[in-house]
Parts: C-alpha cells; structure tokens; sequence
C-alpha cells in the first residue's frame, strides 16, 4: 500500500516539469534540498538524539570543495564526491571528540565548529576569501538548467530517504535507535556507541555534502555565509519536526509543508514569515510532538493493541 | 552441574572509593561455572557497585576481574557485553520509544560476539525467550506502556536474548508479589539448567535467595563479612549482626545455644 503511493509520487515528480513554470521548478527543487538536509538532521537527531545544529558545515565543505576541484578542471560528478569524501573525512575527525558530548553541548560544540570553518573560508586565498566564489558556468539554457538541478536534488532525496530507511531498519539502525533510548543501556548490551555515532555521522555527512555541492553548482556563486548559515540547519529541524522526528517520511513531508507554506507566507508577509513559523513550531512541539507522521502511525498502533486486547478478553470469555 | 574446577569468574581483592566513603573495599569472590551466587547485604552494602565494577559501568580503583582468564577490569561495558558477562539494572533502563519486542531484539542483535546478523533469526530468538519470560503478548506494547513488573521481565528477557555465559541478576524481583516471586524463582532455575547459565543474584528477598542460591556472599559496608551456603550464612553471627544489630544478634546467639 505504501510503496505504491511511494512509486505513484516519484512518477509525478518525474514527469511534472513538463507541465510547470520554472517558478515552481525552482520551489520544488529547493523542497528536494531541504528534505536531503531534513533527513540528515533526522538521521542524528529523530534517531539517534544527537542534535547536530552546526551540521551545516558540511553542507559548506561540500559546496566549497566542489567549486573548489571543479576550478581544477575536474568533472563535476567526480568533484562532488570527492568533496563529499572530504566532509566524511572531517566527520569522522571531529566526531571522535565532539560525539563524547551528550544533549545541547553537542549541539552548541558543532555550532562553534561550524563558525570556527567559516571563519577560516573566510580568510584564505584558495575560497575566495569573504567575497566567495564561483562556479563554472553551464553552457545551456535556463530551462534546462533548472530542471537538470530538479532532477538530481530528486534523485538525492529519493537515494537519501531509501539510505535511512534501510539504515535504521538494519542491525545497525538498531543501535543508532538505542543510543538515543539510553546510551548507556545500549553500551552495556554489547553496542560500541562511539563507533555507531561516529559513522552514523558520516552518513549525514556524506548527503548533506552532496547536497551543498550540488546547490553550489545550480546557485554558480557561493559565499561563506550563506552555505555556512546555520538557518539552513533551522529550518531543516522545524521540517524535521513539523513532519516527524523519527519517522522515514517526516523530513519529506515537513520540507513539502513548511517551503510551500514559508512561499506563501513570503508573498503575504514579507518578514513575518520567521515569527509565523516560529509560533508553528512551538504549536507543533507542544500539543502534536510527533509531527504528521508520528501522530499517524501512533494512532495506527494504538488501534492494533486495542484490538488485541479485545480480541484476548473475548477469547477469555469463551 | 557446577563445575567446581571451573571457575569462570574471578573477583580478586576490587575496591572503589566515592571520595571518603569505600563503597567497596577489596572485596574478592570466585563464581563457578553453573553456579547461583546470591549477593546480599543491607541496603548500600556495595551489591550494585560491586556489579557495575565487573560488568565495567563504573571504573575501579583497584583490584582485578578475570573473567575466563583475562582480566576485564578496565574494559568498556559493550566489550564486556560481547565477550558473555552481563548484568540486568535495579532501575530498569529500557530502550524508550520501542516496543518491548525491539527492546529484547536489541540484545539478540548484539550481546554476546556477533552471533546474528540477520533480523529474522534474532527475531526467533527474541520469541523464544518472551514466551520463556511470559512477555510475548505484549510483545508490541511501548516500553512506556507496561508496569514495572513487566519492565523486570523484558529486562530479563533482553539479557538472556544476549545469551551471555555470567549474568548478574540486580533485584530482579523487586516489586513483585508473592506469587510471582515464585514463579520468578522457578524462571531462574529453569533457565539455568537450559543455558547452563552462571548467575550471580542480588536480591532482598531472602526466601528468593536462600530458595536458589548455590552459596551466598554477605557484603555489608562494602566489605564481604561472609561467604557460604546458604544455611551456614543463617547462621553466621556476623551476618546476623549485621541486619538486625549487636543486641539483637546476642540473643539469637544465646537462643540458638
């Protein structure tokens, strides 16, 4: 039932740009971008309960490494993963002693990480410095360009969610989940936490440097503080949320939700869309904290033990 | 059963310090394949510490743990795990936002060595051991919707699904009533004679621990003041003294003579 609304959706967003303007090939394209990022965040944070709030960064190093080899006449797809190799190098570097941290001091250390990177982009030759950087540009026209980017920011956002999902439903994924139950019951069971929370770093890592080179290259100009702003980590929690913690789906739905309704609240409100999304969230934590899809499938297991439960006490009866 | 020229773990002379206080004090023991050791004591005696110092939860100050002949003393708790010594908690640490189900296939993923690697055969393992426990009915209820008692027993239930060699059981049957205590008891007997499971038993419930322990160590004030059958630590006087005071003892002493 669900792979088939899965397959029937993915055929729609195949063929839709046939039948749309490059408005809202752009809207879409940036939704795909922000569920990849979501389900990174959701990854650490909805299964593991490590909060990476600075997990921008790699966003950035993907980006950057990118224009960076790609000035080296390297191919793009060949920058890219080298740029995403980079970032899950630097995961794993920094993961070692970051990831001893439990709770906000992991979330505020990442954060100073991030402005520590930024800062050094910022003051070498090799990034362009504070005045950023450019990318090749690409020798077709805009329409194809747009949908060029709608499909591979689609096509990782489809590899990203089957990843995790796969992910969390294996062995593995099981001692990511126990982390975040309890860290040290999980040790005690014979799971090595360090490890597990390290590579399922380097997981998030790798997508969300796909993500920023690939967002560099469709932007062709990149500046320090935009692909290091952490408001690219906000709103992929509040989509994180809104959608699901801990659900395979929320990412994509919160990201569907909250561009389509932070589109419409731009072209209403301008600079209030900050304050209406922020009141959202807080709406959503405190009376629906398992976002849509949460919500969803706990009344859907509610229903299946209760009927349980009756289909026993009548069995008693007999 | 007990493999009395086996012995599998090796308590030797293991001490830990809370600034001033010796919560235990060169405390040493062996445990013999097969056998039920009861560890009792009044309450802060060092049973739980003594428990987290072998299964590596907290670190020592001095002393060893050779388990099987290697000393494991300053291993991590996930090594110990894998390697077939574990423990279950008096507080009970479930995996929150799990159902009981994957709680106990957490253990049966992992536990000891990495005996399964796929899903479905831990998933038979995991059925075996909740029908063994009496746990497989709620088998897809959260954690955060059963009592304690069934808390107990899925605690149980995931430690045997790690199907470990040494398991420290810590008050497993706190909170349980009379009844259950005995089925409880039953439970720990019958698993060991199908796993040949060598368990170490902490309780209060004397009846408990005296009904299926092999020998019975005494700790009080973090010190072992006595180790032996259970009938000869009844009688010990030391042991006496040591729950119900110096007066009292004195006159059980004079009455028993």
């Amino acid at each position: 039932m669900n792979i088939v609304w899965i397959v029937v959706a993915i055929i729609i967003f195949t063929i839709l740009p046939n039948f749309i303007s490059g408005y809202y090939i752009r809207i879409l394209t940036a939704i795909f971008m922000y569920a990849v990022l979501s389900q990174c965040i959701n990854l650490m944070s909805g299964y593991m309960g490590y909060l990476p709030f600075g997990h921008v960064m790699f966003f950035g190093i993907g980006a950057y490494m990118t224009a960076i080899l790609m000035r080296g006449n390297l191919p793009f797809i060949v920058a890219m993963l080298l740029a995403s190799l980079s970032a899950i190098v630097v995961s794993i570097i920094l993961g070692f002693p970051v990831l001893r941290l439990r709770g906000h001091y992991f979330a505020i250390a990442t954060i100073g990480m991030n402005g520590a990177l930024m800062t050094v982009v910022q003051n070498i030759d090799i990034t362009g410095g504070a005045r950023g950087t450019t990318f090749p540009i690409i020798m077709l026209p805009p329409g194809q360009v747009y949908s060029y980017f709608y499909y591979a920011f689609l096509a990782l956002m489809i590899i990203t969610t089957f990843a995790i999902y796969f992910i969390v439903n294996s062995r593995f994924g099981f001692a990511i989940r126990s982390i975040k139950a309890n860290e040290d019951a999980a040790n005690s069971m014979g799971i090595n936490t360090t490890n597990t929370k390290v590579v399922t770093w380097a997981i998030a890592a790798l997508f969300t440097s796909i993500a920023g080179g690939l967002y560099g290259y469709w932007m062709s100009f990149i500046a320090p503080d935009e692909v290091f702003d952490l408001m690219f980590i906000t709103n992929s929690i509040i989509m994180m949320l809104i959608g699901g913690a801990g659900t395979i789906l929320g990412p994509v739905i919160g990201a569907f939700i909250v561009e389509t309704v932070s589109e419409f609240a731009w072209s209403g409100f301008m600079e209030y869309h900050l304050a209406v999304l922020g009141i959202i969230t807080i709406i959503i934590v405190f009376f629906v904290p398992g976002g849509v899809i949460g919500t969803i499938t706990e009344k859907i297991r509610d229903r299946k033990i209760a009927a349980s439960i009756k289909s026993e006490v009548a069995a008693n009866d007999r | 059963m007990i493999d009395n020229n086996n012995v599998i773990l090796d308590v030797r002379a293991i001490s830990r310090h809370f600034g001033a206080l010796k919560a235990v004090d060169r405390v040493s023991f062996q445990v013999r394949k097969g056998e039920i050791i009861g560890l009792i004591g009044p309450n802060g005696a060092g049973k739980t510490t003594i428990t987290n110092l072998v299964t590596g939860d907290l670190k020592k100050n001095a002393g060893e743990v050779h388990y099987k002949g290697t000393d494991v003393s300053s291993m991590q708790p996930f090594q110990i795990a894998r390697i077939g010594l574990t423990r279950t908690y008096q507080i009970v640490k479930p995996l929150q936002g799990m159902t009981v189900e994957e709680n106990v296939l957490v253990g049966s993923l992992y536990g000891r060595g990495n005996r399964i690697n796929d899903l479905s055969n831990a998933r038979k393992t995991v059925h075996d051991v909740m029908e063994l426990v009496g746990l497989y009915k709620k088998k897809d209820f959260m954690v955060s919707d059963v009592t304690l008692p069934d808390l107990k027993r899925m605690e149980f239930a995931r430690v045997l699904a790690m199907d470990p060699e040494v398991v420290f059981l810590d008050e497993v049957m706190a909170g349980l009533n009379p009844s259950e205590v005995e089925e409880s008891m039953e439970l720990v007997k019958k698993v060991r004679e199908d796993r040949q499971l060598t368990i170490v038993y902490i309780e209060h419930i004397m009846k408990a621990v005296m009904g299926i322990s092999d020998r019975i160590i005494v700790l009080h004030h973090g010190k072992k003041i006595c180790e032996g059958s259970p009938q000869e630590v009844r009688d010990n006087p030391a042991v006496i003294e040591a729950y119900l005071g110096k007066k009292y003892a004195k006159e059980v002493m004079k009455a028993n003579e």
